[in-house]
């Protein structure tokens, strides 16, 4: 599955981009002094992950499956006995035909009850009881080398365990390239002049049109490309900025989302991307996460992180390379369940 | 009598490998939570010590890893990361410190260098596993600045097992990526065991360089000799060396330095403009063409010794010719 020709490990024609790059070389044939240990023994090994049956009974209940017909999209999170759960909001696509296996059990017709942009959280919602949400009441920061388990293949019925451990500090993930409007700027006489609308950008999403005029951001005069970054440089993907624009004669004013820079414009690929495989997309800008080395591909995120007691230590939200995944930790999320449920409730109270 | 002494020093054995913490190497699998929460606190416990060994060694436009092994500063880090023999670099420590360090020798064939910190102080560093070998199915862990030094992450830790050996590989499950390269490959006690060396076709195939094979070579390495002709480090090209001088010959014999080049090996060695050199690694200079034959037969790296008279004193001065091409 993670696929990696060979040759892109040829490093002497791959560009040097900042780390000294493995040379990758294809195994020797077994020689006679080689021993090798039995692969049910070794980290991703069956037998291996006997010792960790006792959590999968909670990755069984606290885990859900979100699937496109026979296809696997993401994991989530179950957090309410009554149908709602958490997943990764930007890979779903539309929510209308997915169905939702929690446990042994399959729902249809989720609805989009709340997304938090700036973590990349959707909240989804079933018509369901008696689930069982896991337990965010383990609130401190995990230190590197202590267990934990994910989800891992499933099938219709039975959750598998991965496991793993922490492997750095929790800290922040800027967004790379900074947070964006999603706009190209011409500088001309008179001012900024928009030239271009990125697709799926904020901006697009406010309505903005070619040919407007930028004036202001956030009440703040600009005239220079240089002054919009400035104004951008210290806000966060998710977070709104309040644009003044000239269109024709008429002066209005709009609300735009900010994107992290690479997930609107895309990035290059480095040589670690290149190791790395199937990564997610949105895999930078967020406020806190907790690092680990739990291998999954990106339809492996959405789901929760368990530690040995099988309390949810975090949610995993972004594969960022072959050894690097990103999970929110749970006192981030136990926030995020408050602040999404109340959004959603209120909404449909309207 | 003789009978009993032999029993003694047998049970005495016993005693030992019962009393070495790492049963859990013994078995085939963890079989309960203490057995993983064994594992869990042997590996919690060896960490502090192993990440404040392990540093980031930032050489050119690159950046790999490398860990300290003796408290002046020696450093056990991959080939294909030093590159040569004598080559400057940087190396920063997990909490940012940063210190000037040089490499000294390596194997090309096994991925295996060694450098050192060339400013004087005390380091962190670790213990080398000289007497134990790792062994298949122990239980490992990696460290390294993956994709660089980043001062609010630190060091990546990864655990694993050996999976497979041979007798110049370790292969681990514990997943490696660019910028580990050269990074520390540690057991249960903390003990170094391997450097990372390169990475298989497939995620779980992680190849490390055993501390043995550091071992074997140990005396060249300190030597800052270049060992075989494997495919991680290119062999300095004979006629390529670069010195960064000018020269004129001197009736009285020797040769003038006329010109020091900026940046040159010369001018790093502390040549000088008007330092008359008499010789160069015990061969006469009488003129520019002695310099410049000597020269050609010399390589990039290669560590040479000039004779010379400076204000009429005489000295020797020792340094490494630089790359042409570099």
């Amino acid at each position: 599955m993670e696929s990696l020709k060979p040759s892109l490990f040829d490093w002497e024609t791959v560009m040097h981009k900042g780390t000294i790059p493995f040379l990758a070389l294809i195994l020797a044939l077994p020689s006679p002094a080689a021993r090798s240990l039995e692969s049910a023994y070794r980290m991703g090994g069956k037998e291996m992950h006997r010792a960790f049956e006792p959590v999968q009974a909670f990755l069984q209940q606290g885990s859900a499956v979100i699937k496109r017909g026979f296809h696997e999209v993401i994991f989530g999170v179950v957090v309410s006995s009554d149908g709602y759960l958490l997943t990764k909001a930007s890979e779903l696509g539309e929510v209308g035909d997915l169905t939702i296996t929690v446990d042994d059990q399959r729902y249809e017709k989720p609805v989009l009850a709340a997304v938090d942009t700036e973590w990349d959280v959707a909240l989804l919602k079933v018509s369901a009881t008696g689930w069982h949400p896991v337990d965010l009441s383990r609130t401190e920061d995990l230190e590197r080398g202590e267990w934990i388990v994910a989800n891992g293949a499933t099938t219709r019925k039975y959750r598998r365990v991965q496991i793993g451990m922490v492997a750095a500090n929790t800290r922040e993930i800027p967004p790379s390239g900074g947070a964006v409007l999603g706009v190209m700027l011409e500088e001309e006489e008179e001012g900024l002049n928009l030239s271009s609308i990125t697709e799926g950008s904020g901006a697009e999403k406010a309505g903005l049109q070619k040919g407007d005029r930028l004036l202001a951001i956030d009440g703040t005069e600009v005239n220079l490309r240089e002054e919009v970054l400035s104004c951008l440089d210290t806000r966060r993907v998710g977070e709104s900025v309040r644009l003044t624009i000239l269109r024709g004669d008429e002066k209005i004013e709009v609300e735009v989302e900010l994107a992290g820079r690479t997930d609107i414009f895309g990035e290059s690929m480095t040589r670690n991307d290149q190791m790395s495989g199937d990564f997610s997309t949105r895999r930078t800008g967020f406020p806190r996460i907790m690092q680990h080395d739990i291998i999954g591909n990106r339809h492996f995120m959405g789901g929760p992180v368990l530690d040995l007691e099988g309390r949810c230590v975090g949610m995993n939200i972004a594969r960022f390379s072959r050894c690097e995944t990103y999970a929110i930790p749970a006192r981030d999320l136990a926030e995020l369940v408050d602040s999404l449920i109340k959004r959603s409730t209120m909404i449909s109270a309207d | 009598m003789l009978a009993l002494r032999i029993t003694l020093l047998l049970s005495l054995t016993t005693l030992a490998s019962v009393a070495e913490p790492l049963s859990i190497n013994q078995k085939r699998v963890p079989e309960s939570r203490d057995d993983l929460k064994q594992i869990q606190r042997l590996m919690q416990s060896a960490l502090p010590a192993a990440r404040a060994a392990t540093v980031c060694i930032q050489l050119g436009q690159g950046s790999g890893s490398g860990v300290v092994v003796s408290e002046d500063g020696l450093i056990m880090t991959a080939a294909h990361v030093t590159g040569g023999v004598g080559q400057e670099f940087t190396v920063v420590f997990e909490d940012g410190r940063e210190v000037k360090a040089e490499s000294l020798g390596l194997d090309s064939e096994v991925d295996a260098a060694l450098a050192r910190i060339v400013e004087p102080g005390k380091y962190p560093f670790v213990e080398i596993a000289r007497d134990h070998p790792a062994q298949l199915g122990d239980w490992v862990f990696a460290l390294g600045h993956s994709g660089g030094f980043d001062l609010k992450r630190g060091v990546v830790f990864r655990p694993g097992r050996i999976v497979r050996t041979t007798d110049t590989t370790l292969q681990s499950d514990c997943s490696l990526i660019g910028g580990d390269s050269g990074g520390p490959l540690f057991d249960l006690m903390g003990r170094l065991i391997g450097i990372h060396s390169r990475v298989g076709a497939k995620l779980p195939e992680n190849m490390h360089v055993p501390v043995s094979a550091f071992l074997r070579d140990w005396q060249g390495l300190m030597d800052a000799q270049f060992i075989g002709d494997g495919p991680f480090a290119e062999r300095p090209e004979v006629g390529k060396a670069f010195l960064g001088l000018l020269v004129e010959a001197r009736s009285e014999g020797g040769v003038v330095v006329k010109r020091v080049g900026r940046e040159s090996p010369a001018e790093k060695a502390g040549l000088k403009e008007g330092d008359i050199l008499l010789s160069v690694d015990g061969k006469p200079l009488n003129d520019r063409d002695g310099l410049q034959e000597w020269l050609a037969s010399k390589a990039p790296s290669d560590q040479v010794a000039f004779e010379l008279l400076r204000d009429g004193e005489s000295e020797t001065l020792t340094l490494r010719l630089g790359d042409r091409d570099a």
